[in-house]
């Protein structure tokens, strides 16, 4: 993942041209050029270790030496670098940044849309930050302005444990990474011990909007999470947007999404007919605690254990 | 091909199309298993279930709508003469997505006394936007056109500001996705219950205008001389602004604001039947009811199960057809 050095060559070289062109249009300047050039080839010796990194995207991020101050502008990669780094090494979190309680001790940045006047002021060397949550123009504009963005992706809950060990690795911070996530491994594993034998496995919708019908599909994290649980997500479709007669054909065993009565009023009484799948004549409606369905973080082994409330109570 | 022929050809279309939308869906089902569940209904079979309870309500709202639009669309063209015009110069579609956002952002509480309240809000926003811009198109005791065309540009502009405002200040991405939803449209709501609502408006409004007709036509030589033939212009123009209203509302309330009907059919209709054909109307009607079940359609099974939204679909096969129309020499706005 890590290699360095092969980026000054093409720097000095860069110079050197802009140097001769200047020299043709006024020779007077040449000679300070020419010095600023030595300065500049020297400091470059100094700092030889450009650090040039591949993000989950694919995308090139250079650095011009390991981040001591990094933030987030996504809630749940707050929660990620508090998980792994020293808490002095972050700079700010977004505002709806509420976890941990360490976070809200730290400068706001507003995230949508970007404050970049406030990033600027609060000079992160890296902003990590997850795919979908931050514009890609977003990225280039911040990366114009001389800080890198790394992005990370992850569809599966081990996904967020290897993740886990990148923003480890990334930060000098390799040993606290693996720990925690080795202790994060192990208690998955223990739950997923406890419900590997389901003759008939659950089948569950996780409901993420009720007019459209959007729900969690089969690419979101809820599906791995059901995995571990022994249980399955109706939906086989990747996108979210979906019509009543997908669900009534899908007959979901559970539906998370609301408590009964949030449900009751505005998703059952928009579509009276879903009345008839087994979730909701046998009651079993749940309301999963949003921040932890939607925030791909340490706490995924939180959400599970609350996942596994509902579904073997 | 004679008057007659052409609505015998619409019907049966529609009829086809309308056969074929009632097998796309996520239960299989055949032609067998819907005259099944036509005739001999079993409420303990859930494919019967769909195919009645979902799959009909949603084409016949389609088809409602997409008839309501290009009969308010039609009319709109008639009374400001021009054919740019379409049912939402009234401002109506922006009206109807705010009072719908407006519900849908939690300032009214999303059911009350069990009622589903985004359409009901979204039918007061449509009449309330309207009323405005009529209001101020409204000079010396008559409706002026231009003014009605400017007032609905500019209130239609506030409300589409305000809707963006609230989407902005938005907190919650389930928020933004109905937004985004409702302004593309979609009949998945579809029911028994809330058919006859639009589908009444419709009817009252054909009939209406099965007696209106030949002033329709006079309207289109300019006010003047329709003057001069004896129509009450005045009149006529309110006849058409408060039908116009209520069709349009009825059907953004139940369906959000679907584009470029109202303004493409029209122009099919006085391509096919010429610009003063007798049942120019109702004929109207039929081809925007079967266009917007097409679209349907096509939506469903180039994307299943729940298809690209409505309006989307709507302007990609509807405008190169209008493009073919403005290109076709002998077709002309007014005749």
């Amino acid at each position: 993942m890590l290699y360095t050095g092969g980026i000054i060559k093409i720097r000095s070289l860069k110079q050197k041209q802009n140097v001769s062109l200047y020299c043709k249009i006024k020779w007077q300047l040449c000679l300070c050029l020419l010095l600023a050039l030595a300065a500049c080839n020297q400091s470059d010796q100094v700092t030889q270790k450009q650090i040039v990194l591949e993000d989950d995207l694919g995308r090139e991020v250079k650095l011009n030496r390991q981040p001591k101050r990094v933030m987030a502008l996504a809630t749940s990669m707050t929660e990620m670098l508090f998980a792994v780094l020293d808490t002095s090494t972050i700079v700010g979190r977004t505002q709806n940044d509420d976890y941990p309680a360490a976070a809200l001790t730290k400068p706001v940045v507003n995230n949508y849309p970007v404050d970049y006047e406030q990033v600027l002021r609060l000079k992160p060397d890296l902003i990590f930050t997850v795919e979908g949550i931050t514009p890609l123009d977003v990225a280039a504009r911040l990366e114009e302005l001389g800080i890198p963005v790394f992005y990370q992706r992850y569809e599966t809950v081990e996904d967020i444990f290897t993740a886990l060990e990148d923003i480890g690795q990334l930060m000098g911070r390799e040993q606290q990474a693996e720990h925690l996530a080795d202790s994060l491994r192990e208690q998955v594993a223990q739950i997923k011990a406890r419900h590997q034998q389901q003759e008939q496995p659950l089948r569950v919708l996780g409901l993420a909007g009720y007019d459209p019908i959007y729900v969690y599909g089969h690419n979101t994290a809820i599906t791995d999470k059901l995995r571990i649980l022994g249980a399955e997500n109706v939906v086989e479709e990747t996108y979210e947007p979906l019509t009543r007669e997908y669900i009534l054909k899908s007959n979901p065993d559970v539906v998370l999404g609301g408590t009964p009565q949030e449900l009751e009023e505005s998703f059952f009484s928009i579509y009276p007919e879903l009345r008839k799948t087994n979730a909701y004549q046998n009651r079993r409606l749940y309301a999963p605690t949003t921040d932890l369905m939607a925030r791909p973080s340490p706490r995924v082994v939180e959400s599970i254990r609350e996942l596994e409330r509902f579904l073997y109570p | 091909m004679s008057r007659a022929l052409y609505f015998l050809f619409a019907f049966f279309l529609i009829l086809v199309v309308l056969v074929l939308g009632l097998q796309v869906g996520s239960f299989e089902s055949d032609l067998g298993t819907l005259t099944e569940a036509l005739l001999h209904y079993n409420p303990n079979d859930t494919t019967h279930f769909v195919l009645v309870h979902l799959r009909l309500p949603r084409l016949l709202l389609a088809l409602v709508v997409g008839a309501s639009l290009a009969l308010a669309g039609y009319l709109m063209q008639a009374m400001v003469n021009n054919g740019l015009a379409d049912p939402y110069l009234l401002g109506t579609a922006s009206g109807a997505s705010l009072g719908a956002i407006i519900v849908f952002f939690g300032f009214v509480p999303i059911t009350l006394l069990g009622i589903y309240m985004p359409p009901i809000f979204a039918l007061a926003g449509a009449f309330l936007v309207t009323l405005v811009v009529v209001m101020l198109g409204y000079r010396k005791r008559q409706l002026i056109p231009s003014q009605l065309l400017l007032a609905g540009i500019a209130i239609s502009a506030l409300g589409t500001s305000i809707v963006g405002l609230l989407t902005f200040l938005s907190d919650s991405e389930s928020k933004l996705r109905t937004v985004i939803f409702w302004s593309m449209g979609s009949f998945e709501r579809a029911s028994w219950a809330m058919l006859p609502y639009p589908a009444v408006a419709l009817l009252l409004a054909l009939l209406l205008f099965v007696y209106y007709q030949k002033h329709l036509n006079i309207l289109l030589l300019g006010e003047e001389r329709a003057q001069a033939l004896g129509v009450q212009v005045a009149r006529t123009r309110w006849v058409i602004l408060i039908t116009v209203s209520v069709v349009t509302g009825f059907a953004v309330a139940t369906s959000g604001p679907i584009g470029f009907v109202g303004l493409i059919i029209p122009h099919v209709t006085r391509g096919l039947m010429g610009t003063t054909g007798r049942s120019n109307l109702l004929f109207c009607a039929f081809v925007g009811g079967f266009f917007m079940l097409l679209c349907d359609l096509l939506s469903r099974l180039l994307y299943p199960p729940a298809g690209l939204p409505i309006g989307i679909i709507t302007s990609f096969f509807g405008v190169p057809f209008f493009v073919y129309l403005l290109i076709r020499k002998n077709y002309n706005f007014k005749g």
